[in-house]
């Protein structure tokens, strides 16, 4: 079984110049790719973090105030102040979306007016924050502009949570497809939307068709709509190639996917989910991570043994260790209390490694499966990401949830 | 928590609606139903459960407007208008809401309300936002036709605190509350829409008293110290439950300190649902999250949302 077999695991951060972690909201996707980033950086690379979560508590655990969109390092006292010395460099950028896309408009339009036209345009803040896509294919856009640089070793993504996880890897395919089919382009021309054919080129069937498309929008919508379409269609063929070129950077040798999942029923069944459409569009999926996996504490047999059994243990215990006893604490009660604690957590964890052990089967065996414990508290100090990446990368004395 | 919503205004019998947006079915797991589709079903007494899909929702308003099948097929189906559709921004979200709003004001033959009360699951936060403000973007954007119209109306329903109680659900961790008070205070500053409560999921309830919780982790620490590695010893076999009983401690400590935070800054109520060890997905945990729902949500208004 691939279960907690590290090496893998340290070979895709060598193979790969891409890792995108994927999976549902919730998982821990954007602690997964701290942690990924922090061991790449402690084997030496020079690793970007690109992250699509301003969350201020990772960023405050890396030393920083915030997860700016430009990309920044992160300095060698933090690691040092826990004690670590990694060879490579770390680096963090938040991706801005909604900035991306504005970005692509600019690079793209023909000339830099009609660029400020789309821009101030009023149907363009919508259209590039609501339209199915369009701040996925921003982001994968951005992606590939920084591969393309080359300054990194390796970059690792942690893509928007969304319940369609996938939008991501859809979304150049889809945008091009949503903005420049032909059916589309030929709506961009005057009057075709609002029925008033200028040009005698339309058919009586056509007003008709835009017409009844009127009663529900308005005419004047429509009209609006296929001038801001008309001068937006100028980016079309910039939009088309790089859409193509970042599908087949993604499809490369040089990318990974990893995908995160925490290992309740319904989460592992969405992850599953995603491993089938990232290997039926036969992209690498190089692990899973599961995290926040309930540990077995006391483990099934210990807690079949008699109640009582505990109570006497625990005044041995504390007499051993010379513990104070204060009046009010009740051996009797304290033992059951942990009991029940024990009992509650221990369903939890078959549950979690039953999870597991269905991901295994389901899963081709040499795909390695990972597991972080849930750890006490959130995540929050370069410290956390440390004990969470020894885990990962097995410097732990050893997660064995799998068992 | 839409579910369990859904369900204990069933049991107080109220005739409910279940709607869910485009997701993988999850209710029909939850209440041991055929698959939830675009059809509304009943799942349970009372309670009836709908997956609501632009498609379907589309189809279903149109034909509405345009009586005659042909003509929608004509029209809506035509290469180019499916095309142009799908770029048209928010209309997905338009239609979807719509369609809550159809049903939250249908009525039967004799002019009773259809439904008592209808539940939205809606998206998560950031698409969440969205959706609720498509309404108002519609009618900035354009002023007059039937898409205004319909988004006045909708709009008109959504600000309407008698009708309608959004309620914001999260869980009492870092991002999830930093998140639930961004999103409420877009909710009731920007759109001006009603928060009716904000429930916290999954809350552990505390099991050890201080004396308990200070015995508990001075022996951890001991046992800690003299843990032999190679020696299967009592001890040992002891701190299994320490680690655990620290852990739920550590998570309690987290949780009510988030609770603080939403106390403080949140002036509706704040429910609390506790963590149910079991896997989530049965109906017997619905059940019971009904139950405690039953305690301490009044069912007044007819439409509800819950995000988060």
């Amino acid at each position: 079984m691939a279960i907690d077999d590290h090496r893998p695991f340290r070979e895709m951060l060598e193979e790969r110049k891409i890792i995108i972690c994927v999976g549902s909201g919730g998982v821990g996707k954007t602690t997964s790719s701290a942690v990924l980033g922090l061991q790449a950086a402690t084997a030496g690379l020079k690793v970007l973090v690109l992250t699509i979560d301003p969350a201020r508590r990772l960023a405050n655990s890396l030393g920083i105030d915030a997860i700016g969109s430009e990309r920044q390092k992160i300095s060698m006292e933090q690691f040092e102040k826990v004690g670590l010395h990694p060879k490579g460099e770390m680096w963090a950028m938040m991706l801005d979306m909604k900035e991306s896309f504005d970005r692509l408009v600019q690079r793209d339009a023909p000339d830099e007016e009609t660029g400020r036209e789309i821009l101030e345009n009023r149907f363009y803040h919508y259209f590039s924050t609501s339209v199915a896509g369009t701040q996925e294919y921003a982001a994968s856009e951005r992606l590939y502009d920084l591969y393309v640089e080359g300054e990194f070793d390796l970059i690792v993504l942690d893509t928007p949570p969304t319940t369609h996880a996938l939008d991501f890897l859809e979304a150049p395919e889809r945008m091009v497809d949503a903005v420049s089919s032909r059916a589309l382009q030929w709506m961009y021309k005057p009057g075709v939307l609002s029925g008033t054919p200028r040009r005698g080129i339309l058919s009586v069937g056509t007003s008709y068709v835009t017409r009844t498309l009127g009663k529900f929008t308005g005419g004047e919508l429509l009209e609006e709509l296929s001038t801001f379409l008309r001068t937006f269609s100028t980016l079309f063929e910039g939009f088309e190639q790089r859409a193509r070129a970042v599908r087949e950077l993604l499809a490369s040798e040089e990318t990974g996917f990893l995908v995160v999942t925490a290992p309740d029923t319904l989460t592992v069944e969405e992850a599953l989910f995603f491993y089938d459409r990232l290997d039926g569009e036969e992209l690498n999926v190089d692990g899973f991570i599961v995290n926040r996996v309930h540990p077995q504490w006391v483990g099934a047999e210990e807690l079949d043994r008699r109640p009582s059994e505990l109570a006497d243990r625990l005044s041995a215990l504390g007499r051993s260790a010379q513990l104070e006893e204060s009046a009010q604490l009740d051996m009797e009660a304290l033992a059951q209390g942990l009991r029940e604690n024990a009992q509650q957590f221990q369903l939890r964890a078959d549950q979690d490694a039953g999870s597991i052990v269905k991901m295994s089967e389901e899963l081709p065996g040499e795909l390695p499966i990972m597991c972080v414990p849930y750890f006490n508290e959130d995540i929050h100090s370069l410290d956390g990401l440390d004990v969470a990446r020894r885990e990962l990368f097995g410097e732990a004395a050893g997660a064995d949830c799998a068992q | 928590m839409a579910s369990a919503f859904a369900l204990s205004c069933a049991r107080r019998g109220e005739r409910t609606l279940l709607m869910e947006l485009g997701v993988k079915d999850k209710s029909s797991s939850l209440f041991g139903a055929a698959q939830v589709d675009s059809e509304i079903r009943e799942v349970d007494e009372n309670l009836y459960a709908v997956n609501v899909t632009p498609q379907a929702a589309m189809e279903e308003y149109a034909l509405m407007v345009l009586k005659i099948k042909l003509i929608y097929r004509a029209v809506f189906e035509n290469r180019v208008v499916k095309a142009f559709l799908r770029v048209v921004p928010g209309l997905n979200e338009l239609l979807m809401l719509g369609k809550a709003y159809y049903h939250v004001t249908e009525e039967d033959e004799r002019g009773k309300p259809v439904w008592d009360k209808v539940i939205v699951d809606a998206p998560a936060t950031g698409h969440g936002i969205f959706f609720l403000k498509i309404a108002s973007v519609i009618t900035n954007l354009i002023n007059s036709g039937r898409m205004y119209d319909e988004a006045q109306s909708i709009l008109e329903l959504l600000r309407d605190e008698t009708r309608t109680g959004i309620a914001l659900v999260t869980l009492a961790e870092d991002m999830p509350v930093n998140e639930t008070l961004m999103l409420r205070k877009v909710i009731e500053e920007e759109m001006e829409l009603p928060v009716a409560c904000v429930i916290a999921n999954a809350i552990y309830r505390p099991l050890f008293s201080e004396e308990e919780e200070d015995w508990i982790e001075a022996a951890r620490r001991h046992v800690d110290r003299d843990a032999d590695e190679s020696e299967e010893d009592e001890e040992s076999k002891v701190l299994g439950y320490l680690e655990a009983a620290k852990f739920r401690i550590d998570r309690v400590a987290m949780q009510q300190k988030y609770l603080e935070k939403l106390r403080a800054e949140v002036e509706e109520p704040l429910i609390e649902i506790p963590y149910y060890f079991f896997d989530r997905m049965s109906f017997a945990i619905i059940d019971e999250i009904a139950g405690d729902l039953d305690e301490v949500l009044p069912a007044e208004t007819s439409s509800a949302q819950s995000a988060g």
